[in-house]
């Protein structure tokens, strides 16, 4: 497992946000979090990324127990979040975005390899990368929020409502590079509220109702579910 | 009206504006970063200012020495005030407004505090530039002119910090999304800090290059911070630019009115400019919509 959660709660004031939650992501697979709206996923990557204190539970990596570290320690130890609404640097270029990505590195030929390899995956970037990040396209911006989160060299990305706002499209473009991503060995932990799209490129995942997970499975399987398919899916 | 006066309110206008733009410069990098006005801003120039007064009026530092050395320590002084008083104030949601009465409290503290340590008199500080340039009729002294190119590389040397350097693109991150620039592993708390400390330099440093040509005061910080605070609002607050161009305008206006006008009544246009200008770009000329 790269990484593991066990009991976790997460308090808002006096208001529980995520209430014993469990599950862990093995090495090299992608899961899916699943839930509505107010579930709780983004919680639980907030927590994951040390921006929301953990009340309860342990969340450990590798191994190493994480919750209680600044979210400066955890991007060290190998985990990069791409959080909800892409929130890039919108009054700086294209370049400067995916340069911050790789804050905690020194700038070099590792860090000039992972640059070509985010404009293998999204082409486009190379040409507009002096362009404001605030003035590319919905579809452009989650390229280079990815590619930003990229330039940490992650073990382990968390993606947070990738699709959102993107056309169907986009939203496939965007679920292909996933899997281009995972196969070069990135563990990924992706919430969506699109379950379709996320239970088609995860391994496994987890349904979650009012911070609590209430199923769990291998994702074919889940896309099977009934319960899930009824309330999740749309059919 | 002949050219040569037209030609020495210019030079004035310049020098007055980039005075005015190095203050404003660290009140919108500060306002940028923390969300909130540092109303002790004026008191950080008038610390510079004293510093000018001690250090090389009476103990005969180096002047330029003196500049970098005002810098230093009310830079210093700067990140003790973010650490102790504003990180936990700001830390604390909804509360612009306990930080902003705080800052204002401050602001008191410390004129009342210069009272007391340096007495309530006006100083001189004596001229780091002797001389005088006549250029086809134009007549600058040396000091003016010194003071101009001081503060325009000052200027300069800002933006290129904040534009290419990897500290200077940290702190517009920071500004531009905290949350977002610790997930790339920045400590927010130590560039806040560190942006508070040159915000607070360059308030000292131009109230120390000022200091022979107009005198120091324990109040010279109060006006001085109304105007750079107007000078941002015009530029956009938290724009870089526009407190360099609010700077620029706010010491064309002030020095080419009193070649036509009285004091008094460049007050009045002035403010009146100023208000026209916010009612048509109620962002300032370049802020952000």
């Amino acid at each position: 497992m790269i990484l593991d959660v066990k009991g976790v709660d997460v308090n808002y004031g006096k208001v529980a946000a995520v209430r014993n939650v469990s599950f862990s992501v093995s090495k090299g697979s992608i899961v899916a979090l699943i839930g509505a709206n107010g579930a709780g996923k983004s919680t639980i990557l907030k927590t994951i990324s040390g921006l929301e204190p953990c009340n309860a539970g342990e969340i450990s990596f590798q191994g190493q127990r994480i919750n209680g570290l600044s979210p400066q320690e955890i991007v060290k130890q190998g985990i990069s979040h791409v959080p909800e609404g892409r929130r890039l640097f919108p009054e700086m270029t294209v370049g400067e975005n995916l340069s911050m990505g790789a804050y905690l590195r020194k700038w070099g030929g590792d860090t000039k390899n992972d640059l070509d390899a985010i404009f293998e995956y999204f082409p486009v970037l190379k040409q507009r990368i002096r362009q404001k990040a605030g003035s590319l396209s919905g579809g452009e911006q989650q390229m280079v929020a990815i590619g930003r989160a990229l330039m940490s060299s992650p073990k382990l990305l968390l993606l947070d409502e990738p699709s959102t706002g993107l056309s169907p499209i986009m939203s496939q473009t965007i679920a292909k590079i996933i899997r281009v991503i995972n196969e070069k060995q990135v563990s990924i932990l992706l919430v969506e509220q699109n379950a379709n799209l996320a239970l088609t490129i995860a391994d496994s995942g987890y349904v979650l109702e009012t911070g609590s997970v209430v199923l769990e499975g291998n994702a074919q399987q889940l896309l099977k579910d009934e319960a899930v398919k009824s309330a999740y899916l749309g059919i | 009206m002949e050219w040569s006066l037209l030609a020495q309110g210019g030079l004035n206008g310049v020098m007055l504006g980039v005075n005015y733009a190095l203050i404003a410069l660290g009140l919108t990098l500060i306002f940028g970063i923390l969300g909130i006005v540092n109303f002790t801003h004026g008191e950080m120039y008038m610390l510079g200012g004293y510093v000018a007064y001690y250090f090389f009026g009476h103990f005969g530092l180096n002047f330029f020495a003196t500049l970098a050395l005002s810098a230093v320590l009310v830079g210093a002084l700067g990140v003790i005030l973010e650490k102790f008083i504003f990180r936990p104030l700001t830390k604390r949601p909804k509360l612009e407004l306990t930080s902003l009465i705080a800052a204002v409290g401050l602001a008191w503290v410390f004129q009342m505090l210069a009272i007391i340590a340096f007495g309530d008199l006006d100083k001189n500080v004596p001229s780091a530039f002797k001389g005088i340039l006549r250029m086809s009729g134009v007549v600058i002294t040396v000091e003016r002119l010194a003071t101009i190119i001081i503060g325009l590389c000052l200027v300069v040397l800002l933006n290129v910090f904040l534009l290419k350097s990897k500290t200077g693109m940290t702190i517009r991150a920071v500004a531009q999304d905290k949350e977002a620039a610790a997930l790339q592993g920045v400590s927010v708390d130590r560039i806040t800090a560190l942006t508070f400390g040159i915000g607070c330099g360059l308030a000292a440093i131009s109230g120390a290059l000022i200091a022979p040509i107009f005198g120091i005061s324990p109040n010279m910080g109060g006006e001085v911070i109304l105007k750079a605070f107007l000078v941002v609002i015009l530029g956009g607050m938290g724009s870089v630019p526009g407190a360099m161009l609010g700077g620029l305008v706010l010491g064309f206006v002030e020095s080419f009115g009193c070649l036509f006008f009285s004091v008094p009544t460049v007050m009045v246009l002035t403010f009146s400019i100023i208000i026209l200008i916010l009612i048509l770009k109620p962002k300032g000329l370049l802020g952000h919509a």
